[in-house]
């Protein structure tokens, strides 16, 4: 009985679904008692927390190796078997078969990273949204809703769950942004909505292509079938319209990279970021830039490559010199900024080139791998570490730039401003938040000893020996990283005490250090222990490889 | 676990000060005597741990080293797995990141030198701090530096000893920007820490060169391996870049990382402004700690630099090349900034530099051992004359503020003002605001009097009158600087970097190049060394405040901050002296012959560190050049600063004696530093300034990006105006049409109805009329119905017209 | 015998009079007598034109068939009663309620 309880506990379908049952639990709740506010924070608080335990519980059974559900043998294709991913938790049964969906979930070293990062993010966005004081009910709501999708994004093993919970994803933040953003946020959201939308309308096409031409949109066997120009039962692919394999692929992958391009974002894909990022509430912006922009990423990791790693190889160089646009370009913009939250905005751009750049490396030799053709020791090494860089510095972003988004907010909730101009000498006034503030923006540097440095220094390191002068030049863009990070932190706690701020209360709250305090503490274990999540992701990574 | 273990008791090293680092920030920060025992605690267990290691490796692991010719039997090390990458399969070959600690005689006499070093200059702090009301995060900070450097010394791997490298530029950058009200000094800050990052980010293209290439950064797999030393050697870096080997173009990474670090030029710029950090900063970061690192590295990695290279017989690598043009042009290009600085600390910069010059060069024409002991005994002189700077710089303060108070009538000793600067004297220590006495509110920031400044050597003079132990060790540290023959450690270490020079001067032209400017540098430094002390110490005093400058001025507390600042000034000069004679060269006539007596084999350090290497460098015979010219460079500096400042004494406000010789206008270039920050200013950081807030942010981001998207969205927008004026003509036309039409015939028709009960009958009288005619005329006429019908057809249009007008005038 | 035209005549002549008190008179009272003496023309003529135009057939039943005109007329009397009763009493409603028997005074079914 108990041995049930946990299996359904710990279903990934257990995992999906539970934050919207919590979201129906709130919007009831503002039904029944709408004066009830922090009732409602702390019922949606609760249902996260709980989504917490499951996430730290199966992140703990997988890395240990003893997922308690097992995987379901009775996976629908046994081509699958033959597919580089292999997945733990896994579970498959009917969903849309008019259109050759199943609900097919399961996770690997990949989601599992994904889905503890969610897991984290997700509670403590909560504990900051408490200072939302209208529609409260909605806001938290919309937070599980949105919780719900990303997590469905990460146990998808089918194109068309993936796609649906790709666009699930979408609308609790827009909303987020459109009602509690700061005041250009009409814009802001619309803008990240049609953004968002342009990507997945060819990304919707494309999963239309690739299963009306393979047959199939289970994951695992497309990955092993699709770039061999099989389909789901090993037979030769049925073409449309007369078109070549070519062409049909060549579409397909662009339509694939333009819309996980626009989410990581990729250079110069960028642009709905500082305004979506900005104008979006301060939970809102921790979880945007914590979680979403990973999901574009994990796309990359998860479809792109695998799936088209002729392509893929072909583009390897494009996506790296985008990869160093984002980086070196993404670094002066951020410098260039006089809002702070802007230039918080902006260093996500830089950071996230890095995981671009772990991608390019991954990019450009894994067809080669995949062909059985020579690889030497060289670039196995390398592409290993860059892959496993890339991941790690997704996991590293999501808690570093949380952390500085959790922190500008702070300080805008109190003062009401974000422009840098006005700030100076605050680290008097306020020398907790100060110090915080300069230990989360050395992690967002990637100040060695802190998390972001190791993942960092894993791309760079793997990267090299696939693109020496591009990973060389975007060393620059490490150099410009400094620059903004320390013109943050002058212009708010450097300088003679702004007086103006003597008589007001900016001093960062307890709730806030509560929510800030997890991010800390895993950017710190991480920069000085990485290997407590490395092999997880290692042990996916080195399986794709095939070491 | 037994921690007495030498392979164990590295890891334990660098925890006390880290852990303190952690408890202040977090727990003990309210009470400064708390914070002191967990500080001062923590560096003397590091100390402690150290010393028992050193004392041991010393007398009981003699043999300790890789170099087979001289009896090593390795090293102590221990190590975990700390990243995994690839299969989890035995040892390195999937690249896998381990991190350990090592201890071999290198960094065995580096644990000799840093925790001592640190321990002192804790312990000065307690003193010179004392009064600074963010005292405890000093300590914290301080902490950390010493935590990070010691990490950086027992390190086994390159990543790891990166990993401390940074911490300590976060660490200067914390403390160099200590007093962050100050303008000044978050710039100085900033400019640390960015210039320092140049060569960072440089090194780091190294490390993951050196990773990509071997699948380690273990200094065991990599230094102690002739195998991977002599593959790096001889693959083309990147299939031939500029005809480098694998391991030149390494080694050039990580020269340039040195090259940050240790305030080479180019990237020289930011050591002097660090000394707007609190003088106990400037000690770390000048001896023990961040600059020592840099020249530790390129010692650290002399195997893989000089990798395929032959530096006895004249063969030298790139990376080797650059370091001996660069340390030789710095050494001397400083030294001349040096001569004509007037802030005491700028001076001492300068120097810094231009000694850390010495080394690097050292190190590029292969004089291994000496660049090391130039290292030690630089560190210990170094931090006992920026902590006798330090004692001045209080001392003048305290004179400054015992002048106003003997002008203003108050007692000499007003307590709140002894340890603690305010912006209106000078403005270079310490403006606390919080806790300042409230007579500092009376000389508001914007003291009309010109800002007095403490640190100026000008405004000195005398001072050795009232506090000679500060000049006492001054003048010790002082003369380790400039070479004094024979009794100082800087003679010895100099010494053999010259010897080493004149040794290689025959194989190597750069060796000549490399013996010629440092021999000039070494004129100079004795020169600006000897000018310093006179202007500081002798003489009369210049101002009001030098003549009341001390800082035991007799109360209990002034007494024990002295006592805290002094004693460690003391067992540096002791160390400062007595450190060069660890490296004689037992040819030397009588003093070697005394030496050796202690030490049977040979100089001791020379034959300890030496043994770090695969395969130790020869011992250099005893040549009487080199120490000639040692000599002489030390006389002829020493002799053109007597003739210039002591024979004829330098008054307030006179021009300095140098102008005269050089010009003004070389002065000035000299005082302005050869314009390098504003060169620095204008060829890169306005430029990168202008693209980042004005190119990137509004030029590409939001015009061209975003204005491309608008361009797409308002092509749609027309698009979809095109497409909708195409509806609303055309479609809404015809649909819509035929219900106005009706609407409009309904309305001109409307008037029909009057309500007039008698014209409704006409009409059907009309009606009944037309229809009858219409009969008849189909009964009578049948061929005329189409026309007759045509005509009344006409006839309605024409009367509808009619009353469309007339209906429309009429709503008109 | 008197000729059908003189049925004609006399019926086109009546019928003219009750158009002109139909469409002159202003008084609905005169109107609605107008109407009615219209409607008279219009039986003399079903009467006289069934009298001179209709053939006198048997149907096999022995019933006289070709009772048309005679049955209009019939009709046209019962309408005629009818109209009179409804219209008297709407013109003294409408007297009531308007104090008018004046018919252009009366235009509230205007557009």
């Amino acid at each position: 009985m108990l041995g049930e309880i946990t299996k359904f506990f710990l279903s990934l379908s257990t995992l999906t679904f539970l934050p919207m049952l919590g979201a129906g639990v709130v919007m009831l709740l503002k039904i029944v008692l709408p004066e009830q506010k922090s009732l409602g924070r702390n019922v949606a608080l609760l249902f996260s927390l709980i989504v917490l335990i499951q996430s730290i519980a199966l992140f703990g059974y997988y890395a240990a190796g003893t997922c308690p559900i097992g995987n379901v043998p009775a996976n629908a294709n046994a081509n699958a078997s033959a597919s580089p991913f292999v997945f733990a938790c896994e579970h498959q049964s009917e969903f849309f078969p008019l259109v050759g969906s199943t609900w097919h979930v399961g996770i690997d070293g990949l989601s599992a990273a994904m889905i503890l990062l969610t897991g984290i993010l997700t509670p403590l966005a909560m504990l900051i949204s408490y200072e939302i004081e209208e529609n409260v009910h909605e806001h938290m709501a919309l937070f599980l809703f949105f919780e719900m999708g990303l997590l469905g994004l990460f146990v998808s093993l089918d194109l068309f769950t993936f796609f649906l919970f790709w666009e699930l994803s979408l609308v609790p933040m827009y909303f987020l942004i459109n009602i509690w953003g700061g005041e250009n946020r009409r814009y802001a959201s619309f803008k990240f909505f049609l953004y968002a939308m342009g990507g997945s309308l060819g990304l919707l096409l494309a999963i239309q292509l690739i299963s009306s031409v393979a047959g199939t949109m289970d994951i695992p066997t497309l990955v092993a079938m699709w770039p061999k120009n099989l389909n789901a039962t090993g037979g030769a692919l049925t073409l449309p319209f007369g078109a070549s394999l070519e062409t049909v692929k060549n579409i397909a992958f662009l339509a694939f990279f333009v819309a996980f391009a626009i989410k990581v974002p990729i250079w110069p894909f960028h642009t709905w970021l500082p305004d979506a990022h900005t104008e979006a509430p301060t939970a809102g912006s921790m979880l945007l830039a914590g979680v979403m922009l990973k999901l574009g990423a994990y796309g990359f990791l998860r479809l792109v490559i695998p799936l088209f790693p002729a392509q893929s190889q072909a583009f390897a160089p494009v996506i790296a010199i985008l990869a160093m646009a984002g980086i070196i370009l993404g670094a002066l913009a951020a410098w260039g900024q006089t809002d702070f939250k802007r230039l918080v905005a902006y260093s996500s751009v830089n950071h996230m080139g890095f995981v671009v750049l772990g991608i390019a490396a991954f990019a450009a030799i894994y067809n080669t791998i995949l062909t059985g053709g020579a690889t030497s020791a060289e670039q196995m090494r390398s592409v290993t570490l860059a892959t496993n860089g890339a991941v790690l510095q997704m996991f590293n972003h999501g808690l570093s730039s949380a952390g500085m988004f959790l922190l500008v907010g702070a300080l805008y909730h109190k003062a009401h401003t974000r422009d840098l101009t006005k700030f100076g000498g605050l680290w008097t006034l306020i020398p907790v938040y100060g110090t915080l503030l300069i230990f989360t923006s050395m992690a967002s540097l990637g100040l060695p000893g802190l998390g972001g440095f190791v993942s960092e220094f894993q791309v760079v390191a793997g990267s090299w020996w696939f693109f020496p002068t591009i990973t060389a030049v975007s060393m620059l863009g490490l150099l410009m990283t400094g620059a903004y990070i320390l013109k943050g932190i002058r212009a708010v706690l450097h300088g003679p005490v702004n007086e103006h701020w003597r008589d007001h209360h900016l001093e960062i709250s307890p709730r806030e250090v509560l929510a800030l305090a997890p991010l800390v503490i895993l950017i710190l274990v991480t920069g000085v222990w990485p290997n407590w999540i490395m092999p997880v992701i290692n042990q996916t990574v080195t399986r794709l490889f095939g070491l | 676990m037994n921690f007495s273990d030498l392979n164990i008791l590295p890891w334990l090293i660098p925890i006390p000060p880290l852990v303190a680092f952690f408890v202040i920030i977090l727990f003990a920060g309210r009470s400064k005597l708390l914070t002191h025992i967990i500080a001062i605690g923590a560096i003397f267990l590091s100390w402690l741990m150290s010393f028992y290691a050193v004392y041991t490796i010393v007398t009981q692991h003699k043999d300790l080293g890789t170099a087979a010719a001289l009896g090593g039997k390795g090293v102590f090390a221990s190590s975990v797995t700390w990243l995994v990458n690839g299969a989890t399969g035995p040892g390195t070959a999937t690249g896998a990141l381990g991190m350990g600690v090592m201890l071999d005689p290198l960094n065995t006499i580096m644990l000799f030198m840093v925790p001592l070093a640190c321990l002192l200059i804790f312990i000065y702090t307690l003193g010179y701090m004392a009064h600074d009301p963010r005292n405890t995060r000093f300590f914290a900070f301080l902490s950390l530096f010493a935590g990070a450097m010691l990490t950086l010394v027992v390190a086994d791997n390159l990543l790891l000893l990166f990993i401390g490298w940074e911490v300590m530029g976060l660490c200067s950058y914390l403390l160099i920007g200590f007093w962050y009200e100050k303008p000044s000094a978050y710039q100085a800050a900033i400019k640390a820490f960015m210039t320092t990052r140049v060569g960072d980010v440089i090194m780091m293209i190294g490390i993951a060169y050196l990773w990509a290439s071997t699948g380690t950064l273990s200094f065991r797999a990599i230094l102690h391996n002739e195998d991977v030393l002599h593959k790096l050697a001889t693959t083309p870096a990147l299939g031939g870049f500029l005809g480098l080997t694998a391991a030149g173009l390494i080694g050039l990474c990580i020269v340039a990382g040195t090259i940050g670090k240790s305030a080479q030029f180019p990237l020289h710029v930011w050591l002097p402004d660090a000394m707007e950090g609190p003088t106990p900063v400037s000690a770390m970061i000048h001896a023990a700690a961040m600059v020592s690192a840099g020249v530790y590295l390129v010692i650290r990695m002399y195997p893989l630099l000089s990798a395929g290279g032959n530096p006895e017989a004249g063969v030298l690598t790139p990376p080797m090349i650059l370091m001996s043009i660069v340390g030789s042009f710095t050494a001397l290009f400083a030294a001349t900034i040096a001569v004509s600085q007037n802030d005491i600390k700028k001076v001492l910069a300068y120097s810094t530099i231009s000694q850390l010059g010495f080394m690097i060069a050292a190190l590029g024409i292969g004089a291994y051992v000496a660049a090391a002991f130039h290292l030690i005994t630089h560190a210990f002189f170094k931090a006992l004359l920026f902590l006798g700077s330090g004692s001045v710089i209080h001392a003048m303060e305290h004179g400054e503020h015992a002048a106003h108070a003997a002008h203003e009538g108050h007692t000499a000793h007003d307590q709140g003002h002894v340890p603690d600067a305010s912006p209106a004297h000078g403005g270079h220590e310490a403006p606390h605001a919080a806790t300042e006495p409230i007579e500092h509110h009376e000389h508001p920031l914007h003291d009309p009097e010109p800002a007095f400044d403490p640190q100026d050597m000008r405004n000195m003079g005398g001072l050795g009158r009232n506090m000679p132990v500060t000049m006492w060790t001054f003048i010790i540290g002082g003369a380790s600087l400039a070479g004094f023959p024979l009794i100082t450690a800087g003679f010895w270490s100099k010494d053999e970097i010259l010897a080493d020079a004149w040794h290689l001067s025959a194989q190597s032209p750069l060796a000549v190049l490399v013996l010629v400017s440092l021999a000039v540098a070494a004129i100079l430094t004795a020169f600006y060394t000897f000018r310093q002390i006179a202007l500081t110490f002798w003489g009369e005093p210049r101002t009001e405040a030098a003549k009341f400058a001390q800082h035991n001025d007799g109360t209990a507390e002034a007494r024990n901050i002295s006592a805290q600042m002094t004693a460690p000034l003391i067992v540096l000069a002791f160390m400062a002296i007595v450190a060069g004679f660890a490296g004689v060269n037992p040819g030397f006539p009588i003093i070697g012959a005394i030496t050796s007596r202690f030490f049977p084999q040979g100089a001791p350090f020379a034959n300890f560190v030496g043994r770090t290497l695969l395969e130790a460098p020869e011992h250099l015979d005893f040549s009487w050049w080199p120490v000639l010219v040692s000599f002489s460079v030390f006389l002829i500096g020493v002799g053109m600063g007597y003739a210039l400042y002591v024979r004829r004494q330098y008054a307030l406000g006179q021009k300095d004696p140098m102008e005269d010789i050089v010009g003004a206008d070389i002065y000035r270039i000299l005082q302005k530093k050869y314009y390098v920050d504003e060169f620095y200013g204008w060829a890169f950081i306005n430029p990168l300034r202008w693209i980042a807030t004005t190119l990137v942010s509004q030029i590409v981001d939001k015009g061209i990006i975003d204005g491309t998207l608008n361009i797409i969205a308002t092509s749609a927008t027309w698009i979809g105006n095109l497409f909708r004026e195409f509806n609303r003509v055309v479609i809404d036309g015809v649909s819509d049409g035929i219900p106005d039409a009706i609407a409009d015939a309904g309305r001109s028709l409307r008037s029909v109805q009057s309500g007039h009960i008698q014209q409704y009958l006409l009409y059907a009288l009309v009606a009944a009329l037309w229809v009858g005619l219409n009969l008849i005329l189909l009964a009578v006429f049948p061929l005329a119905v189409p026309w007759a019908a045509l005509a009344q057809v006409v006839i309605a249009v024409l009367l509808i017209l009619f009353f469309n007008v007339s209906g429309s005038r009429a709503s008109n | 015998m008197v000729p059908l035209n003189a049925y004609l005549i006399v019926a086109a002549g009546l019928f003219s009079i009750g158009m002109f008190a139909a469409l002159a008179r202003r008084n609905v009272i005169a109107i609605l007598m107008g109407v009615e003496l219209m409607l008279n023309a219009v039986n003399i003529n079903l009467v006289a034109f069934w009298r001179f135009l209709t053939p006198a057939t048997e149907a096999s039943s022995g019933l006289k068939v070709g009772m048309s005109g005679q049955a209009f007329a019939a009709f046209v009397f019962v309408v005629a009663a009818a109209e009179v009763a409804v219209g008297l009493a709407l013109i003294i409603s409408m007297y009531r309620n308007r104090r008018t028997v004046i018919a252009e005074d009366v235009d509230t079914l205007r557009y």
